[in-house]
């Protein structure tokens, strides 16, 4: 095959290494969405929920060989680290090293399959090319059946794109960043409309490959993991209220399996670039995950949890707490009556304990203890339920008072973390404790004031 | 007050909940026992393991309340929990005289019986579920891959269907370091389990070539793949346990 440029003399661990490193600020990652099992003869099979084999020091899962195919590109995007203009050692793997890789490491149950990925090599349409060979060679050499995620080149040539599909678990395509203006300043090589074309496309192919798959149940499926984006959150000034409508769009329009939120690291220090003194916006990026959750399997609406007027997520309230504080006139809620839609929506009450409550309550009338055993978390869940008419304690049924009551642990976990606290001061507080032992102070301690 | 005294195995609990039901025992008035702990005022009765009964009683679970709740029943009493014969059968009693339908067994959790069964199910499945995650196999120098794990419930079964339908063409074993019990899985054939007792047998396993070279990529892989500006060990530690990580390639050198 004709596709390497010249560094085939590096060593592998190097190339992993590189290619490893340059592919890691990509979130888009899971395991999950396909249920697969082995054809008794190919190694691997799929689990829907997915398995995540490892979790690396930042605490995010390893479930993939999360790599690129190459980290040279002809792009300049200023948020990324392997922009053209980048003094980065680059490297490149030939399909024989990735399939090697990923063939050998999951026969030893490191990882569930490949994520691949890439920079753009001369072209979008030759960049996905290798792409898809790389696949081809894994499914049809390496008779490799568990799990493959690979990105969709923006700009791509769709007949590549819709040949991979065939090959893949699931697709994806980055948004890059939440509105056209963003992508605009940071990203001049991309545009809004090349990046939604492909995503379209694989929406599109879903579609039809579903009505095909019911009429020839051998048909072979495209992209049976539906697919992903992401975005990158605090790089541009979007407020949460236009990200968390762009994703439910996304949702809504393009039938998209999730949509994931990437907390800017500032990689390049490009001057274009917010500078972020506090690390990356890692609460916010925390927010807006809840947020995507209730969008998702809670029935709520983007315009119920945020609006014009407050567009950025509570600080100290969950997006859903934030929303019951607001809406105190559906509240209390009886557990053992509300219908499953108004269960979901108490603080404190998740779709799994929605599920056992309905299943429970048809043998007995529940109480708080069952509740607690069903798995309720009853310090946010006690100011909006009732049991048969009863609430836990006499509560007022009080914004300012639930606030306060919610947050006060909170507030006091968040503030003692870097040392600044609202407790009361103690004597041991003033600075003059923290001045350094003199020799003088030493004698007097040990000889007293004599 | 009658009490059933098995040893633990699946075999003797589904024997003794096979007995209750044959000899008609007022369900609220018995239990089922694992230890030799004297009840006051009640008859004691040693079971007979049988195979022939629990084959009947699996049938019949099995038909009545569906696979994953069978499954679940199998695995409260994988666990160590010294309860959870009693909290099988009264949850079966419970779910049979309520006629509860496939997959809706455990649906009365304000019973305490059947909230124990299931906290003890949901505990062992737990284990289950992370130990198929991590799970770390070494070529050894014949080929065979080789697991070692160190669970606190008896699991290695219900690793195997996953792993042995992930791999069919390998030849692979799990070894049960605390319970001496090996699960082996010959390329193209159906996997057994193997009681080899206390025998120190490692020491006699030797990697392959290739072992060290891809264990070392997985590490670099595993540190290169970390972002540094989101460094979080307490989460790192959350969803990997420190217990599993003796057994596991990438951190086993970090100690």
């Amino acid at each position: 095959m004709e596709f390497l440029t010249g560094r085939q003399e590096m060593p592998l661990m190097e190339k992993l290494g590189i290619l490893a490193n340059s592919a890691k600020y990509d979130v888009a990652c899971t395991s999950s969405g396909v249920d697969r099992k082995g054809n008794g003869v190919d190694m691997g099979n799929c689990v829907a929920a997915g398995i995540c084999h490892s979790f690396s020091s930042d605490g995010r899962c390893i479930s993939l060989l999360k790599i690129l195919l190459t980290n040279e590109c002809i792009y300049d995007c200023k948020y990324c680290l392997n922009r053209c203009s980048n003094d980065v050692p680059r490297a490149t793997f030939t399909p024989d090293e990735i399939c090697r890789l990923t063939v050998e490491f999951y026969r030893r149950n490191y990882i569930e399959g490949l994520f691949l990925s890439s920079g753009i090599l001369n072209s979008p349409t030759f960049t996905m090319e290798l792409i898809f060979r790389t696949i081809w060679l894994l499914r049809n050499q390496y008779r490799f059946n568990g799990y493959v995620h690979v990105k969709a080149i923006p700009g791509a040539d769709p007949e590549v794109i819709r040949r991979t599909g065939f090959l893949v678990d699931r697709m994806s395509v980055n948004l890059e960043l939440p509105t056209a203006e963003g992508l605009r300043t940071l990203a001049p090589n991309k545009h809004r409309k090349s990046i939604l074309t492909p995503m379209r496309q694989i929406q599109n192919g879903i579609t039809e490959n579903r009505n095909e798959l019911v009429l020839y149940r051998n048909a072979p499926t495209f992209v049976g993991g539906g697919q992903a984006t992401q975005m990158i959150i605090g790089a541009t000034p979007e407020n949460d209220y236009q990200i968390l409508n762009v994703a439910e769009n996304l949702y809504q329009k393009f039938d998209l399996k999730r949509v994931f939120y990437s907390a800017f690291v500032n990689v390049t220090g490009d001057k274009q670039l917010p500078a972020l003194p506090g690390g990356p916006p890692l609460l916010r990026e925390h927010r807006l995950y809840q947020a995507d959750w209730l969008l998702r399997f809670y029935g709520f609406k983007a315009e119920e949890l945020l609006d014009e007027k407050r567009p950025f997520f509570n600080v100290m309230l969950d997006p859903k707490e934030d929303w019951a504080v607001r809406h105190l006139e559906q509240f209390p809620v009886e557990i053992n009556k509300a219908p499953m839609e108004r269960l979901l929506r108490i603080p404190g009450v998740g779709v799994k304990s929605a599920r056992r409550i309905v299943a429970a309550r048809r043998s007995a009338n529940l109480t708080f203890a069952d509740l607690k055993k069903i798995g309720v978390v009853l310090k946010r869940a006690l100011y909006f339920i009732t049991c048969s008419g009863r609430m836990m304690y006499p509560v007022k049924l009080e914004e300012d008072y639930i606030v306060r009551n919610l947050t006060e642990e909170q507030e006091r976990i968040r503030f003692g973390s870097d040392g600044m606290s609202y407790r009361q001061m103690s004597l041991f507080d003033v600075g003059s404790f923290e001045q350094p032992v003199t020799a003088a102070d030493r004698i007097q301690a040990a000889v007293g004031q004599l | 007050m009658t009490v059933y005294r098995c040893e633990d195995s699946l075999e003797s609990i589904f024997t003794a909940i096979y007995l209750a039901y044959e000899e008609k025992r007022d369900h609220m008035d018995t239990c089922i026992s694992l230890t030799d702990e004297p009840i006051l005022f009640a008859e004691d009765v040693y079971v007979k393991p049988d195979q022939e009964k629990m084959n009947k009683v699996i049938r019949s679970l099995h038909r009545i309340f569906g696979e994953q709740d069978y499954m679940s029943l199998c695995m409260a009493l994988a666990s160590e929990d010294e309860g959870k014969a009693q909290a099988v059968y009264r949850t079966v009693v419970d779910g049979l005289s309520a006629r509860r339908r496939a997959g809706h067994l455990f649906d009365n959790l304000a019973n305490d019986e059947v909230h124990r069964a299931f906290a003890i199910a949901r505990v062992v499945g737990r284990e289950i579920g992370h130990l198929r995650e991590f799970v770390r196999f070494e070529e050894l120098d014949n080929g065979v891959l080789y697991a070692r794990i160190d669970p606190k419930n008896n699991v290695t079964a219900f690793l195997m269907p996953h792993f042995s339908d992930r791999l069919p063409q390998e030849n692979f074993m799990i070894r049960d370091g605390q319970r001496g019990i090996f699960a082996i899985h010959p390329a193209g054939k159906q996997w057994y389990l193997f009681y080899a007792g206390e025998q120190e047998t490692e020491s006699a396993f030797r990697i392959s070539e290739e072992e060290q070279e891809y264990q070392e990529l997985f590490r670099y892989f595993c540190h290169k793949i970390a972002i540094e500006e989101r460094k979080n060990l307490k989460l790192q530690q959350n969803m990997l346990p420190l217990r599993f990580r003796r057994n596991m390639t990438e951190f086993r050198d970090n100690k």
